[in-house]
């Protein structure tokens, strides 16, 4: 019990021997050391879609950039969930492939086989929100 | 005079007679008092599907974009026109799109749920409806007991 005791006090009292040394020696510098009005520095980057950050406005004849969010299998626009853009930019990019499809610049059903190779802009298999399917 | 841009495609033929067509396509427009700012040849390609026009069947044709300005009165009276061309295979007219500035709202909508305000409306207006689960029916007969047999 008594050896307890012993260690109990050396635990309890080495440390306020250090704070008091150390506030003795820093009386000067403890002024400037006073909170500090700041931004949070851990937020973390804003996100953006990836048309929003090259600020690519889709557009009708660019049925090449427009055919990369169509389904290669059905020719079927992916959804947002897929595509990872914002609300604008994906209704802008339905928009306008309906009109690429209107006047026979893309088709339907399909994908043009030609811009098979093309980067992929995101995974079909790995949506943000879950499937329906 | 709004801007308008017009996708004509034209069907395959030597380059005299797409010249001429070309014309014929232009005078249109100035005729009617309208202006082209430019005329764009997207290229000679097969078509994403078949398209019959004038009794005959295309699956290659020149893309052509005209970007004009017009009255807004004409552009019916040109479609018209373009339809009964024989070279025309298929004809769009579309507004041009004016430039928006925009910023990106992907970060508000990644939000769980119960923060997005599209859901917090919605769950608004569900309370502001009928819950038929914790509705008490109410007879609206005046009386206070129920006069039928149960
Ligand atoms: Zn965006």
């Amino acid at each position: 019990m008594a050896l307890m005791k012993r260690l109990f006090l050396k635990i309890v009292y080495t440390p306020r021997a250090l704070t008091y040394n150390v506030r003795h020696l820093s009386t000067e510098v403890a002024h400037d050391d006073s909170p500090v009005e700041m931004e949070n520095p851990f937020t973390k980057e804003k996100r953006q879609c990836i048309l929003c950050k090259f600020n690519i406005t889709p557009d009708y004849k660019n049925y090449r950039l427009l055919s990369q969010f169509q389904s290669p299998y059905t020719g079927r626009i992916y959804g947002r969930h897929i595509t990872g853009l914002c609300q604008t930019k994906q209704a802008a990019v339905e928009r306008e492939i309906t009109k690429a499809q209107n006047c026979a610049y893309m088709p339907y059903y399909y994908k043009d086989k030609t811009f098979f190779k093309d980067p992929k802009l995101f995974d079909p298999e790995n949506p943000i929100r879950s499937h329906r399917f | 005079m709004p801007s308008y841009e017009m996708a004509m495609i034209i069907r395959a033929m030597p380059k005299v007679e797409l010249k001429n067509a070309l014309m014929r396509i232009s005078n249109g427009i100035f005729d009617r008092g309208g202006i082209i700012r430019k005329i764009e040849n997207l290229g000679y390609r097969p078509l994403p599907y078949k398209t019959s026009a004038h009794g005959l069947v295309h699956k290659e044709a020149i893309f052509f974009v005209f970007k004009i300005d017009t009255a807004t009165t004409v552009v019916s009276d040109l479609k018209e026109e373009y339809s009964r061309d024989v070279d025309v295979v298929r004809q769009r007219v579309f507004k041009v799109n004016e430039e928006s500035e925009h910023a990106c709202t992907l970060e508000t909508e990644l939000l769980p749920p119960a923060y997005r305000k599209e859901v917090q409306e919605m769950i608004k207006m569900g309370k502001s409806q009928v819950n038929r689960f914790r509705h008490k029916f109410s007879y609206n007969s005046g009386l206070d007991y129920y006069p039928f047999q149960k």
